[in-house]
């Protein structure tokens, strides 16, 4: 689509540092432009997740420099990153991770009503779009933990949603579900890639999933090997 | 009305443990009950004791004191301190009492802090009734006067005061005079003086406080009738007994009055020093025990929090990471442990509001005292909503940075 960088790393390093000292993130650089969905794929240990966590500004222990909507994100306060999350970025993670004690739709308004730019009333509305987008909309108000695995992770994914973020970032979102509930997910970030424009990164074992994405970046020991 | 998103899920968290909620409002209920309970006790029975001591001590009393001669005087006029005189170390016996009275009174009127003045004949005499002999005082007053500034009426157990007024050498005696001597309304009773004959005087009535040593020392007569007793004429008054608008000024306008006449103005402070200390006493056993409580009560708090804390980790998580700040955070938990206090503090207006009246109508019975003094002083009940809701911001504090510096990384990648 457009040529406007989404997110970009320059020469991200990261060392663990329990029990010894242990480069996880090897100089990582790479771009993703704006609607592309990509993922990041290889073997458990290889440090795709720790990435991810670093892309998603909530790791700030690296060295390099992190990029969002061609912003610098590395050494912003945070409280500072905390807004970036809110406005710009999408999680969704391998497990639902709903706030139990709310109803669905609160769980999705939630992000909405923390940015504040629109009226309860308007955020209700926008969350039951979304809710319907996914299919989910009878659902809305049972409490979180009523729901079954396939329809908390769409919840989870329409709260993802509700801020129009420019990126969306899954750790493994497809990891705990059936065919049928993945391809589901799959199908809902294509689309909003190629008619939205929005910026999909995800981590993923998933080979089906991967390869249907339009980008794979392979990591092994720490370092991206292809793509 | 708009809800901040905050407040919203601070809400939802409390409801969503009403049990644990409630359990941690009522430990802050019973320390704001007990607080207003405590406060109101303690101010009852200061402004009970307080009153009581007005019962039969005025704001500021001026009398002649006995001296001893000192020089100020002469080297003052010769301007010369070389000039030693030679004194009687013992005191001066100032046989005059006040003089002038009248005079003076006419002065201290002017002040405008002055409420009531009345001149009064104080003698030490023998009580004798058969053969049994008493030794005690009496006092020479206008018996209205008196009762003005002293509310007489409530410590009448029979008999008519004003028949001071109306009785030829009629006498007012305390309830341990007339146990001691067996007297009763309308008997006899010989009072000797120091200085003047024996008289028969008629008791017209008994009256008892809450001080066993006054009601059997003490009687009152006429002012008359005393200046006869002693053998002195009208104008010999011994003390002027001055009550104040506000009694909190009274030792600022004895001084002023001390000043103005040259007499000794005792102030009902200096007259009552036990008292005071018995206050500051009273004051430091209630607000310790009170501080415990509250202690008590923001410990749960601080606990019950920590726990939420614990239970809830993933979700603070998960709220930073859809871009909650620590500020956020600090703020959801701030709250809850707020309205933990609003709501304990409501309820424990209401519940110390009750014991307190319920206390209020407990029976004593002891001398005038019929019932507990309870004091209901609205500025008690602020106080205690103030304090609790700081203890429970205290409380709240910890637990709420805790959560608030909680690393979502940490959490969801496990």
């Amino acid at each position: 689509m457009d040529n406007i960088l989404a997110l970009k790393a320059s020469g991200i390093n990261k060392d663990f540092h329990d029990p010894v000292t242990f480069p996880v993130l090897k100089n990582i650089s790479f771009e993703v432009k704006k609607g592309e969905f990509i993922s990041i794929v290889g073997k458990s240990g290889c440090g795709k997740s720790t990435l991810l966590y670093i892309l998603s500004t909530m790791d700030t222990d690296y060295q390099g420099e992190l990029f969002i909507n061609e912003k610098k994100a590395t050494g912003l306060s945070l409280n500072e990153l905390a807004a970036i999350r809110n406005a710009s970025i999408g999680f969704v993670f391998q497990f639902h991770y709903l706030l139990p004690d709310f109803t669905c739709l609160k769980n999705v308004m939630i992000p909405a009503l923390r940015l504040g730019k629109l009226s309860y009333k308007e955020v209700e509305d926008k969350a039951y779009e979304k809710l319907k987008m996914l299919g989910v909309e009878d659902q809305a108000l049972k409490r979180a933990d009523k729901l079954s695995g396939g329809q908390q992770q769409r919840i989870a994914i329409a709260r993802a949603l509700i801020n129009d973020p420019a990126i969306i970032m899954g750790d493994e979102p497809t990891g705990n579900l059936d065919s049928k509930n993945s391809k589901i997910v799959f199908d809902m970030f294509q689309e909003l890639a190629h008619n939205f424009g929005q910026t999909i990164i995800t981590v993923t074992h998933d080979e089906d999933f991967a390869h249907k994405s339009d980008r794979i970046i392979e990591m092994s020991d720490g370092a991206i090997i292809k793509g | 009305m708009k809800i901040s998103v905050n407040t919203e899920i601070a809400l939802t968290y409390l409801s969503a443990r009403k049990k644990q909620t409630i359990i941690a409002a009522m430990g802050v209920m019973f320390g704001i009950s007990m607080f207003i309970f405590m406060q109101s006790l303690m101010k009852g029975t200061n402004d009970y004791f307080e009153k009581q001591s007005f019962n039969t001590t005025p704001h500021i009393r001026l009398y002649s004191e006995n001296k001893v001669a000192d020089n100020h005087i002469m080297v003052t006029f010769l301007k010369d301190p070389s000039y030693k005189l030679l004194t009687n170390p013992k005191q001066l016996i100032q046989t005059q009492g006040i003089i002038n009275p009248y005079g003076v009174i006419h002065e201290i009127v002017k002040n405008p802090q002055v409420y009531a003045v009345t001149p009064q004949v104080t003698a030490n005499v023998i009580y004798t009734s058969g053969s049994v002999q008493l030794t005690g005082n009496i006092a020479g007053v206008s018996i209205i006067e008196e009762d003005r500034m002293f509310d007489m009426q409530s410590n009448m157990l029979n008999g008519d005061f004003h028949d001071l007024d109306r009785v030829n050498n009629g006498i007012l005696i305390g309830k341990g005079i007339a146990d001691k001597l067996s007297l009763h309304t309308g008997d006899n009773i010989t009072v000797t003086s120091g200085t003047g004959s024996p008289t028969i005087m008629k008791v017209i009535g008994i009256y008892a406080t809450t001080v066993k040593q006054i009601d059997e020392t003490k009687s009152y007569a006429n002012i008359i009738q005393v200046q006869n007793l002693l053998g002195k004429d009208r104008s010999y008054v011994t003390d002027i007994k001055i009550n104040l608008r506000d009694y909190n000024n009274a030792p600022q306008v004895a001084r002023e009055i001390e000043t103005l006449t040259g007499y000794k103005a005792e102030d009902w402070v200096q007259a009552n020093e036990q008292l005071k200390a018995a206050f500051k006493i009273r004051a430091v056993i209630l607000n310790s025990v009170i501080g415990v409580i509250l202690l008590v009560a923001g410990f749960g708090i601080y606990n019950i929090l920590n726990m939420t804390i614990y239970e809830k980790i993933k979700e603070i998580a998960i709220l930073k990471a859809i871009g909650f700040s620590g500020r956020s955070v600090i703020s959801i938990f701030l709250q809850q442990a707020v309205y933990i206090g609003l709501m304990g503090g409501f309820v424990g207006i209401v519940i110390g509001f009750s014991i307190t009246y319920m206390v209020s109508r407990i029976y004593i019975g002891a001398g005038t005292l019929k019932y507990l003094p309870m004091s209901f002083y609205v500025p008690h009940y602020i106080e205690a909503v103030c304090f609790g809701v700081l203890t429970t911001l205290a409380a709240g504090y910890f637990p709420a940075k805790k959560a608030s510096r909680v690393d979502p990384v940490k959490i969801i990648r496990g």
